[in-house]
């Protein structure tokens, strides 16, 4: 967290008031609308709720049992897993060349470095308007292009990979920002160096860029699983979850339940599912880094 | 013959078209997004489509601009985010400031709340959140829309970062020459940190600006809809043709990429700013 010292601030005088009433009004919101939905997410996890989603009676773990006992529930994980992982490697792979690609700075080297991260500024909304219209059936831009006459997002084999490349395609210029920033940062003289000594481009990437720039690499890693876990937009816009719940994630299963459904305590149950998932990947990352990353 | 200088300047006159070419390539949602906008519905049916308009008209901007209220949701996304940036930027200066200037008991317990905070992603809360709302009566209104986004941890992270970097004897000389403890944040700390907030201003406009759940969760009637939820539902329309639809979505996009386009160093360091070590 903090690599530098907090001031020290010496004379010990009374507690004043001051700091409190800095910090108040971020708590104030936090406890409201972090820490008491949180609270009360786990707490409802344990209860049934009525059609507003408020508290009615005690269940203790019937709603657990009940959600964890079902083959749908583990068919939804392993979906959400699934485009994590095609999100992350698709991701990587092309964020990691536009990085190599554009890590150079030369004359007008702005221009690509702003196409490679444009997508990032872009909605979900008005990205899957123009991902439905190249995807639709009837004349859809797409199946022009191939000659096909596919429902790319209503049939069970490509829905998916369609929800998941317009995900990369939206994802890519964080990752691409984040390893630019990485790649930039290593010394200059290094790969000089390494160029006199005689190795190629390919071994420079691979023996100094790559392991310099470990720590962004190592970041962009688990940024891109967590915002996966967190798509929700595209499943909904694209293909609600359909076709036969093919492309349904956890986080579009738990809104389906909560608002189109009502089943608020099921929803809570599958959210603090969600967070633990979340959290497990954090922790690997914290136990990962140090074993794993190079840092200068 | 070519000299070497020469071989050298072709060379890498070729591998900057080739980069940016790519770049053309990967930004092709967007060229199509705006292509088949200024074509008529009609060209649109037609196999095979032409990226190239033959007759390109406006057609399609003027008619989602009479359907729809577009320019309500563009009002109602700018005061969203109006709000949500200048909330965020307060709070997090001033909690930011106790955090970095002051000693007090429970200091270290409420800074890990904060990070706390970091640990719990929206997602994992909405559901509950909407309840909450709901609860308050609260369903389309600004106060649903914006109250969530006004404080966020990475934007306290952000600003202590900056502080931890101002010179410590800053404060002493000031306290010295009478200035008080309100006083050194309102006149000196603050203005010092304007590039460090312009950058927080920026990247918050572009993530609050593309929004989604939250605001679908706590709108539905169409006057309080933010520009993304207004333009997520011409596409399930029956009077809004296609041409229109992408019309709407390039006009949801150009703000965002706008902003992106002319601040992309800010949102850079905001981004990655708190984000990685070394």
């Amino acid at each position: 967290m903090s690599r530098q010292k907090e001031l020290p601030l010496a004379k010990k005088k009374r507690v004043r008031p001051l700091p409190y009433l800095l910090i108040a009004p971020a708590m104030a919101l936090f406890t409201m609308f972090t820490f008491y939905p949180f609270i009360r997410t786990i707490i409802l996890s344990f209860a049934l709720t009525n059609k507003a989603g408020n508290f009615s009676k005690w269940v203790g773990f019937a709603n657990w049992t009940r959600v964890l006992s079902k083959a749908s529930f583990w068919n939804v994980v392993g979906i959400t897993l699934k485009m994590a992982a095609v999100n992350l490697i698709c991701t990587m792979l092309v964020a990691m060349i536009f990085a190599l690609l554009a890590t150079k700075k030369v004359r007008f080297s702005k221009v690509y470095q702003t196409m490679y991260a444009l997508p990032m500024a872009i909605a979900s909304s008005p990205a899957a308007a123009i991902f439905l219209f190249i995807y639709r059936q009837k004349n859809g831009l797409l199946n022009n292009i191939l000659g096909t006459n596919i429902s790319w997002l209503t049939e069970k084999p490509t829905a998916i990979w369609a929800v998941c490349a317009m995900t990369i395609w939206m994802h890519i210029g964080v990752s691409f920002i984040f390893l630019l920033v990485g790649f930039r940062n290593v010394p200059e003289d290094l790969l000089e160096s390494a160029w006199l000594d005689g190795a190629g481009p390919l071994q420079r990437i691979r023996h100094i860029i790559i392991p310099m720039a470990s720590p962004q690499i190592f970041f962009v890693v688990f940024l891109n699983i967590a915002s996966s876990f967190k798509t929700f937009a595209q499943i909904k816009l694209l293909t609600q979850g359909g076709p036969a719940n093919s492309t349904k994630t956890l986080i579009y299963y738990i809104y389906e339940n909560a608002i189109i459904n009502g089943r608020f305590e099921t929803a809570c149950v599958q959210a603090i599912f969600l967070f633990l998932l979340i959290f497990l990947f954090t922790r690997i990352q914290f136990a990962l880094e140090n074993k794993v990353v190079h840092y200068q | 013959m070519m000299t070497a200088k020469q071989q050298k300047k072709v060379k890498s006159n070729t591998s900057f078209i080739i980069k940016v070419i790519l770049g053309i390539i990967f930004i092709a949602p967007l060229i199509i997004g705006v292509a088949f906008s200024i074509q008529t519905e009609e060209t649109l049916v037609t196999y095979p489509l032409k990226l190239i308009a033959e007759n390109p008209t406006i057609q399609n901007y003027v008619e989602v601009f009479r359907k729809v209220p577009l320019l309500a949701y563009l009002k109602n996304s700018v005061i969203v985010c109006a709000c949500a940036i200048i909330g965020q930027v307060v709070f997090s200066s001033l909690a930011a400031y106790a955090f970095v200037y002051f000693e007090f008991p429970l200091k270290k317990l409420l800074f890990t709340l904060v990070l706390a905070t970091m640990m719990i992603p929206g997602e994992v809360v909405v559901i509950t959140n909407y309840v909450t709302i709901q609860n308050m009566g609260l369903i389309n209104t600004y106060m649903a829309l914006i109250l969530p986004s006004l404080v966020s941890g990475t934007s306290i992270f952000l600003m202590r970062q900056y502080y931890l970097t101002l010179p410590k004897d800053f404060k002493e000389a000031a306290t010295l020459d009478g200035c008080s403890d309100m006083g050194f944040l309102f006149r000196i700390a603050t203005p010092l940190s304007i590039p460090t907030i312009s950058s927080l201003a920026v990247y918050l406009f572009v993530q609050i600006y593309n929004q989604f759940f939250w605001p679908l969760l706590v709108t539905n009637k169409d006057t309080m809809r933010t520009i993304q939820i207004g333009i997520s539902f011409l596409t399930t329309s029956d009077i809004i043709s296609y041409g229109q639809i992408l019309a709407g979505a390039v006009v949801a996009i150009v703000p965002s990429v706008v902003v992106y386009i002319f601040g992309q160093d800010y949102i850079i360091k905001g981004m990655t700013a708190g984000g990685v070590k070394g």
